[in-house]
């Protein structure tokens, strides 16, 4: 294959795997850590899409404050849903995930109340293309590339080296040990559902940004994010962060050689071998 | 006297931690086999390669003079096979009455269109009696209406034993029946187990408790990492000096 | 003691059926009934539709009471429906034999994907029938000779010519309903559904009792995939139009909201679900806006308020009334 082919390819791939890391890995954390699937997911990286709109569209704001007054804006709405819906319903599997569906189509459908469906365009400051030595890079999809990495450093920072980072991850190791350790689980869950829809959220801005913005956005990013952590692991951020990677450029590669379809057929059947042979991911636990 | 069961060097292997090591005994039709040895010995592990819940990497069971070795649960439960588990196993939000009757029936299964054509189908009086009849040797006639998940732990363990003696096995397999029992439980339990073996059933009891299996068993196997150590009567192992060492050796010693 | 009245001398549970029957009895009568009472066909044709997915979500409830929540039911509606609306317009078959092909062929699918599908449990289950359900709907979708890809099929001939007008299709709908629910409750109350909950209750106690629970597994799922293609082919054949949309992630989740809503315990669970849910919207006309959002907030106050279900409130609600009380059970 020529280069010539190979770098655009690449760069696509790895724009994709930015934007699909970032709202997987709110997806797996919520896993992770409060056992819920969130089918609302989608609809947290779709709020962020509003917001993005909202603040640098609507107020004005330069972007760079814009986009990242996104995260924790999204986050108190999670917050907000995580006290009304989550709380109530932990450690059931079932109910919490049935209430999380009804407060998927409930945001959706309020933001067409609210909003209108019709389809959106969040302007881009960044429109150039960068040459360099030959190839030709859209700058606004370096800026997504360069944003996710950034929160996605943060975010490694943050769990790694504060207090609260080392919290979650005993509870997520095990719940029981941790509020034996005398952890607030009910905070670290608090804490994991606010930074969970914060990514979400930024997530969904770059999406909205680069694809377009509309109340029923939220269900690509949901399958993106389900399909991510099935091939990582459910509940596994390493494994959400590989998961994205390779589900980004394979579908880029995918793409441009056979078409989305033929992408998505392999990326479905990729999935089902995967979980015959090897249910808990790439990098996840097997469950006793 | 026939053997019931053989087991021959069978083996089994978890990654890297060699879990069954040639283990090789056998019971005898109408006798109480115990095998005893240290938390980790793999005692649970062998009571699952015996009844069919995992598939032995090498080795050969016998039971009844037919080679068993890999068939599933189920068909050795119709062989008459039964197993029990250590952790309480029962139908917590059904009558005990009703957990019995769930270890009965499951042998006469009729297949699909027979079951939908008889629909909901009461007991024959002789069914009735043969369940009644078990909840009052097991002392369980007065709860017999009471949901599982409310009675008494050694209770639960007791109905846990009823559901396995409810398929009718000609041998049972009882992993720690006593564990977390108190003393009064225990000495029911083992009542229990005495009546149903004098009713002509074989037993294997596994246990860490070497005070527990020496008063019910003739014979007992001492389980070291997954190998047999040694067989013979409860006082000729307990003075075995590789038994004395394999459980001094060991930090947790046998309560 | 003497008997002082027929009705007192009957035992609770005969007492019970008896009352059962009495309701199940008014219930058919009004079912029969009241389409002749109305001139407005959008009541029947709302009908016709809760009948039909009553149909799924009755046969989506053998999998749940099994324990095994599958995310692809609607992908074996799609089956179903295809077959039969393939088989009817470009094979020229006439309506039976394609509707029987409707139930053989997502059976024989089951049958073929069940051993590997049924090994996983629990959120993996879920899982895995999400992907394969996608899978199936991405085939309706390209596979263009045969399906007619994103535009669907259309020009599928009614059953007969008689169940050619919306009420007459709702009396069609009414006993093929009442059949497939009527079958599903059959297996339910027999040893087969004894075993059901017992493998949903403990597995591995089930297996130990002797139940082949994996072959009892296949055998659940190729009977509910199987009910559920049949009401793909019924609806085909009630809309004349079929297009993969209506067989995607969605639909799956609505049968397993049904269950959940209505209860997962009875039958009756998602029979009430299918009932309330799928005429919620056309209630809800008032509010065209905020039909969707008031549907999602429905959901989510069920689970935290009610989470046995719709059935949970009917249930304490007839103990308050004197003639729910005694019989107990």
């Amino acid at each position: 294959m020529s280069i010539n082919l190979l770098v655009p390819i690449v760069f696509n791939g790895l724009s994709l795997s930015a934007i699909y890391v970032l709202v997987a890995l709110g997806f797996t954390l919520v896993f992770g850590i409060m056992r819920v699937i969130n089918f609302a997911h989608g609809e947290f990286a779709m709020m962020g899409g509003f917001a993005l709109l909202f603040f640098y569209s609507q107020l004005g704001l330069p972007y760079w404050l814009a986009l990242p007054l996104v995260a924790p804006t999204v986050g108190l709405f999670g917050l907000v849903a995580e006290r009304l819906v989550f709380r109530p319903l932990y450690a059931q599997e079932l109910p919490s995930m049935i209430a999380g569906l009804g407060l998927s189509v409930a945001l959706a459908d309020g933001a067409v109340v609210l909003f209108d469906v019709h389809q959106r365009n969040i302007p881009s400051p960044f429109d150039d293309i960068l040459t360099i030595s030959g190839f030709t890079f859209p700058e606004d999809r370096v800026v997504v590339m360069v944003v996710a990495v950034a929160a996605l450093i943060a975010f490694w920072l943050f769990v790694q080296y504060t207090a609260i980072g080392l919290a979650l991850r005993t509870v997520a190791q095990d719940r029981e040990m941790a509020e034996a350790q005398g952890i607030d689980t009910s905070a670290t869950y608090r804490i994991t559902f606010f930074l969970a829809t914060g990514l979400a959220g930024l997530g969904g801005a770059l999406f909205a940004q680069i694809y377009a913005l509309s109340p029923y956005m939220g269900l690509v990013p949901l399958v993106k994010a389900f399909t991510i952590v099935i091939i990582g692991g459910l509940g596994s951020v390493p494994g959400a962060a590989l998961g994205g990677v390779l589900l980004g450029m394979s579908e880029s590669f995918l793409n441009t050689f056979y078409g989305a379809s033929m992408a998505q057929f392999a990326s479905f059947g990729a999935i089902i071998l995967l979980l015959i042979l090897r249910p808990w991911g790439l990098l996840g636990r097997p469950e006793v | 006297m026939s053997e019931l069961l053989q087991v021959q060097d069978i083996q089994k292997r978890f990654g890297a931690l060699q879990a069954i090591e040639l283990l090789r005994f056998s019971l005898n039709e109408g006798e109480i086999l115990g095998i005893i040895g240290p938390n980790g010995a793999g005692k649970t592990t062998a009571i699952n390669l015996i009844s069919g819940m995992m598939r032995p990497d090498n080795g050969r069971v016998f039971f009844a003079e037919e080679d068993v070795t890999g068939m599933s649960p189920h068909v050795l439960v119709n062989r008459g096979l039964v197993r029990t588990f250590q952790a309480t196993t029962v139908y917590q939000d059904q009558t005990v009455r009703e957990n019995v009757l769930r270890g009965a029936y499951a042998k006469a299964y009729p297949g699909l269109l027979k079951s939908l054509w008889r629909g909901a189908q009461g007991l024959s009086p002789a069914e009735e009696t043969f369940i009644d009849d078990l909840l009052a040797q097991l002392g369980l006639a007065e709860m017999a209406p009471l949901t599982a998940r409310n009675l008494p732990y050694g209770h639960q363990k007791v109905l846990g034993l009823a559901i396995a003696l409810a398929a009718q096995p000609r041998l049972m397999m009882l992993d720690e029946p006593a564990a977390g029992l108190a003393h009064d439980e225990v000495v029911h339990l083992e009542g229990v187990i005495r009546r149903a073996n004098a009713s002509g059933i074989s037993m294997l009891v596994v246990d860490h408790n070497m005070r527990f299996i020496s008063t019910l068993c003739q014979r007992v196997v001492v389980l070291h990492h997954g190998a047999e150590l040694a067989t013979g009567t409860p006082r000729e192992v307990t003075r075995d000096q590789r038994v004395i060492e394999a459980y001094l050796g060991t930090p947790h010693e046998p309560a | 003691m003497q008997p002082v009245s027929v009705s007192m001398a009957l035992p609770g549970q005969a007492r019970q059926r008896v009352l059962r029957w009495v309701l199940i009895g008014i219930l058919a009568a009004a079912l029969l009934i009241w389409p002749l009472f109305t001139h407005d066909l959008f009541y029947t044709h709302i009908a016709t539709l809760v009948l039909l997915y009553c149909i799924g979500a009755a046969s989506l409830h053998l999998l749940v009471r099994l324990g095994q929540l599958s995310l692809c039911h609607a992908a074996f509606m799609g089956i179903g429906g295809y077959t039969s609306a393939l088989l009817t317009t470009r094979l020229g078959w006439p309506f039976l034999p394609a509707f029987v092909a409707s139930a053989i062929v997502p059976g024989v699918v089951a049958l073929a994907l069940g051993p590997i599908l049924l090994r996983l449990r629990g959120v993996y289950f879920v899982m895995i029938t999400y992907s394969f359900g996608e899978l199936v709907r991405l085939l309706f979708n390209e596979w263009q000779s045969l399906t007619g890809g994103a535009d669907g099929i259309f020009h599928i001939p009614p059953p007969h010519p008689f169940f050619a007008t919306s009420r007459e299709y709702y009396y069609f709908a009414l006993v093929m309903a009442a059949l497939c629910v009527g079958f599903t409750g059959r297996i339910l109350s027999s040893q087969t559904g004894r075993f059901i909950d017992s493998i949903r209750e403990s597995e591995r106690l089930a297996q130990s009792s002797g139940v082949p629970v994996l072959r009892f597994k296949v055998m659940v799922f190729v009977l509910s995939c199987g009910l559920v293609g049949m009401q793909g082919s019924l609806m085909a054949h009630y809309i004349h139009y079929l297009s993969p949309g209506a067989f995607g992630f969605s639909e799956s989740l609505n049968f397993l909201v049904f269950n959940v809503i209505g209860g997962m315990q009875t039958l009756a669970g998602p029979i009430i679900g299918a009932v309330f849910l799928v005429s919620l919207p056309e209630v809800l006309r008032g509010w065209v806006e905020l039909q969707r959002v008031i549907y999602g907030v429905i959901l989510i106050v069920v689970m935290l308020y009610a989470p046995g279900g719709l059935v949970m409130i009917g249930r304490r609600t007839l103990e308050l009334l004197p003639i729910g009380r005694g019989g107990g059970s």
